[in-house]
């Protein structure tokens, strides 16, 4: 628990530091895509521009993969390329490479494909709500009880919705390839959090026409939130073909535009509760959910994105009768996939809105309903998993505490009495397991191999990537804390399939608590075997043992049992929790809310660096309030050009100031921490609002538009 | 087109489409990679550059602007003690997550600690308002370049 200074911060300030666009090589051609510009259709031609000599260019369709045309990771559905039908806008169709970016964009630009129209589905709303667009498997958790209906109970029932956000990961997605034929073997570099993913795909688009695919990550990885999961699968695939018939490395780096309109986003949500509440006791008794995404075209990651929103649906509420439905729905859009929270932000929002709404019905305050159905010590969730800490509510009562949020309460109804412009203050809870859901961690197996060198140097070899969470500093101070060395002598690997062992990717706020607590271990154990007090002195003695290699892999809790069929056992073996407070200013002229303060209480265990921690909590809180805010995107007819201009981010001008505050952290182990910020600040938000305007607006982005047709309904 | 113009610090010329971006000769002829494209439209400010001590989005500005100019980069700047003073207090506060848009939020900071150098937080806001992070929520970046305005004006007293 001390304060170490990432290793990269200032390679990364002075520019040196290389992100994919800064690689080049002699030789080089540049790769772009053609997409589809049609929702749903059959390729009947494809034109080439006339004024250009096409054997400049290097094409490749499906035609020309040597594999599978079939993305093999995550769920197998989805195509590299089209082959005679698309089913999205965004669809890529050929990969094509020149030497030149700007003559390679106007080829681009310039090809015109004829397509027979299909009926499609683009509109949000008309794909959830029509129950015929579900997909794939439908998911349900049932905690039964025998409750008796009384009349006297308060029964509400109220739709959520949540839209489209873009991961705007600074950096935009891209890839290097290189063919080196003496060897038969394709080397991919490029932005990604998952090498080994796009290892896979590698292989299926080659088959056995290759002998090996050699997979690194660029030295910067400049952002990914999620977004470069498994996309980078596709652009890895099509680029890797590009070098592969051009006999030349290839660079294709999307631009803004393209990036907006291709890859995945986080799932548009319609998510409906209905509950029974004691109007005397304040027990929430029963409660049903239907929990519906939005998958986009194909099913990818969709699934296991339902499964943790159906997990989370119920938040941090102990509920005897519960049920949870999940479902997916098919649109002609393009395949929405992982964004930091994974389906929970959905699940969130419905859930503390929904509890705000019952709190109106009621006519109380709702602290008094979260503090009456948080879950505590010997509840169940929903699949049964028994609750084993009182950590939630704990975050609860110092978030009120810290916040002041009795006091302003009650001073706000007071203000709002007598001012034009009204104040607001929200509460929300917020819950993320963290790893892999269920048996996942298990069935990953994930491997770490540590190398301690001829001069007592340790080098870490791991496929989790450092795409600026400061993943890489806090594994290494993970491991020179442990050992005990009085300086840094850790060091993480650039990932490489070829030396880094699979870990598993970089996804579910995993890294620090699955990776690095097998780190720990495996210095412990290496410690025990070897038996020093200081290694620089033990290595100096055995000089000719060194260098030597260690390999450990994961160590399932036997205690960890999750039936996926029935989604009932321990989900998650440790959840992170957290409260938060929101405070805003509403003018009811301009319908614009201002988000003045922010609290947050989380337990996410062990803080390794709290500095790095808190910019986490930072960071994840601010793209929290874009999302209820100001983040909007399409609701139907995808396809219109989207830039930073217009998809609205929070700046520097928008932010509220942040408090953050880590209790229990004298646990022993560092719990997920990269995901949960994400998770519950859009429904305080919303929730500040009701309480400023005893509106219940029950979809976000509280924009003024979104805030004028609600006020236009009633 | 002979294009003339005074690179961080060092006077170069190129004969070149005077029509290309700024951004894009930085890059691809000076290999100045420091400057980044992320939105590509003058939004993000990640490619922001001081032009004559001003700072602008170097997507936007063609190179035929930059004739007889003076252009300061992130490379440039992380060379001068102001830039150094910052890049210490960035990295003090562990304010660096993905790093994109630091160089350019390096550049904006060094123009505001120049020209104004307050500690306030509100003018700090205001002059970093061109340029989009999405990792951090801005929160280090301020302490950073509070500190760095704090420890500026120490040693001018």
């Amino acid at each position: 628990m001390k304060k170490v200074r990432k290793f990269d911060a200032i390679p990364k300030l002075n520019g040196t530091y290389k992100f994919i666009d800064d690689y080049y090589k002699p030789d080089m051609l540049h790769g772009g895509f053609l997409y589809s510009k049609c929702h749903h259709g059959k390729i009947k031609k494809i034109k080439f521009p006339p004024n250009f000599n096409r054997d400049e260019f290097t094409i490749v369709s499906h035609h020309d993969i040597l594999g599978e045309n079939i993305v093999p990771e995550p769920e197998k559905d989805q195509p590299f390329m089209a082959e005679t039908e698309v089913m999205h806008f965004g669809q890529v169709i050929l990969g094509v490479a020149h030497q030149n970016r700007q003559i390679l964009k106007k080829f681009i630009d310039g090809i015109e494909v004829i397509y027979e129209e299909l009926p499609a589905i683009t509109d949000i709303e008309e794909c959830l709500s029509n129950e015929e667009n579900a997909f794939g498997k439908t998911l349900e958790v049932k905690h039964s009880a025998d409750i008796d209906i009384k009349n006297n109970l308060i029964h509400t029932k109220r739709v959520y919705r949540t839209p489209h956000q873009e991961q705007a990961y600074l950096e935009t997605q891209g890839m290097m390839a290189v063919f080196y034929p003496n060897d038969n073997v394709i080397f991919v570099r490029g932005t990604m959090q998952c090498p080994y993913f796009v290892k896979s795909a590698l292989d299926a688009i080659f088959g056995n026409s290759i002998t090996k695919s050699i997979v690194e990550t660029s030295e910067g990885i400049g952002g990914a939130f999620g977004g470069k999961e498994d996309f980078p699968n596709i652009i890895a695939g099509i680029t890797a073909l590009l070098a592969y018939k051009s006999g030349k490395p290839v660079k294709a780096v999307l631009d803004r535009a393209d990036d907006i309109l291709i890859t995945t986003k986080r799932h548009p949500s319609w998510v409906e509760i209905e509950s029974y509440t004691d109007p005397i006791t304040n027990k929430l008794l029963k409660v049903k959910i239907d929990y519906r995404l939005d998958a986009g075209a194909y099913q990818t990651l969709s699934p296991v994105v339902l499964s943790r929103g159906v997990l989370h649906a119920s938040s941090g509420y102990a509920i005897e009768d519960c049920y949870i439905k999940g479902r997916l729905f098919r649109s002609n859009t393009p395949s929405n996939g992982a964004f930091r929270g994974f389906g929970a932000p959905q699940a969130l929002f419905a859930m503390e809105s929904h509890i705000d709404n019952i709190a109106a019905q009621l006519d109380i305050d709702p602290y008094i309903l979260r503090k009456k159905n948080v879950l505590k010590l010997g509840d169940e969730f929903p699949t049964t998993q028994p609750v084993i800490e009182n950590n939630l509510y704990d975050c609860l009562e110092k978030v009120l505490e810290n916040s002041n949020y009795h006091k302003k309460y009650r001073k706000f109804k007071e203000w709002n009495r007598n001012n034009k412009l009204k104040k607001g203050i929200g509460l929300s809870l917020g819950l993320h397991g963290g790893g892999y859901t269920g048996n996942g961690e298990k069935v990953l197996n994930s491997e770490i191999k540590m190398v301690i060198e001829k001069n007592a140097d340790i080098n870490i070899y791991v496929a989790n990537t450092d795409m600026g969470q400061g993943a890489h500093t806090t594994l290494a101070q993970m491991v020179d804390e442990t050992i005990g060395h009085p300086h840094s002598k850790t060091k993480v690997m650039l990932p490489n399939t070829d030396k880094s062992p699979d870990s598993g990717p970089t996804v579910a706020s995993r890294t620090i608590y699955i990776v690095g607590n097998m780190l720990r271990n495996l210095i412990k154990e290496i410690k025990k075997q070897l038996r020093f007090n200081n290694l620089e002195e033990y290595v100096e003695k055995h000089q000719d043992d060194f260098p030597l290699e260690f390999h450990s892999h994961f160590k399932p809790d036997p205690q960890v049992i999750f039936d996926d069929k029935t989604c009932q056992g321990v989900a998650y073996k440790d959840y992170s929790w957290a409260a938060c407070t929101i405070e805003i200013t509403y003018d009811p002229l301009t319908y614009e809310i201002s988000v003045d303060r922010c609290w947050n209480v989380l337990d996410v265990g062990e803080t390794v660096n709290p500095e790095i921690a808190r910019g986490q909590v930072e960071g994840g809180v601010v793209q929290a309030i874009g999302y209820g805010l100001s983040e909007f995107f399409y609701k139907k007819g995808f396809g219109r050009k989207y830039g930073f201009t217009d998809y609205t981010m929070p700046t520097s001008m928008d932010i509220p100031k942040i408090e953050i505050e880590f209790i229990h952290t004298d646990n022993s182990i560092p719990k997920g921490l990269g995901e949960i910020p994400m998770d519950y600040p859009a429904p305080a938000l919303r929730n500040a609002f009701l309480n400023a305007t005893g509106l219940q607006i029950d979809e976000i982005p509280l924009t003024p538009e979104t805030i004028l047709t609600n006020l236009g309904e009633k | 087109m002979k294009i003339d113009f005074i690179l961080n610090d060092k006077p170069v010329s190129l004969v070149t489409e005077p029509m290309r971006r700024l951004l894009d000769v930085l890059r691809e002829d000076f290999g100045l990679t420091g400057t980044k494209e992320s939105c590509g439209e003058g939004e993000c400010g990640a490619c922001t550059v001081l032009l004559d001590d001003k700072p602008v989005t170097s997507c936007i500005v063609n190179l035929i602007h930059v004739q007889n100019k003076k252009v300061l980069t992130s490379e440039g700047i992380s060379q001068k003690p102001l830039g150094k003073l910052l890049i210490d207090c960035f990295d003090e506060t562990n304010a660096v997550q993905c790093g994109f848009c630091f160089p350019g939020f390096l550049v904006s900071s060094y123009y505001y600690l120049k020209s104004e150098g307050e500690p306030n937080l509100e003018k700090i806001r205001t002059a970093l308002s061109g340029n989009i992070c999405r990792c951090t929520g801005y929160q280090k970046i301020f302490d950073s370049v509070m500190m760095a305005c704090k420890r500026k004006q120490e040693q001018e007293k």
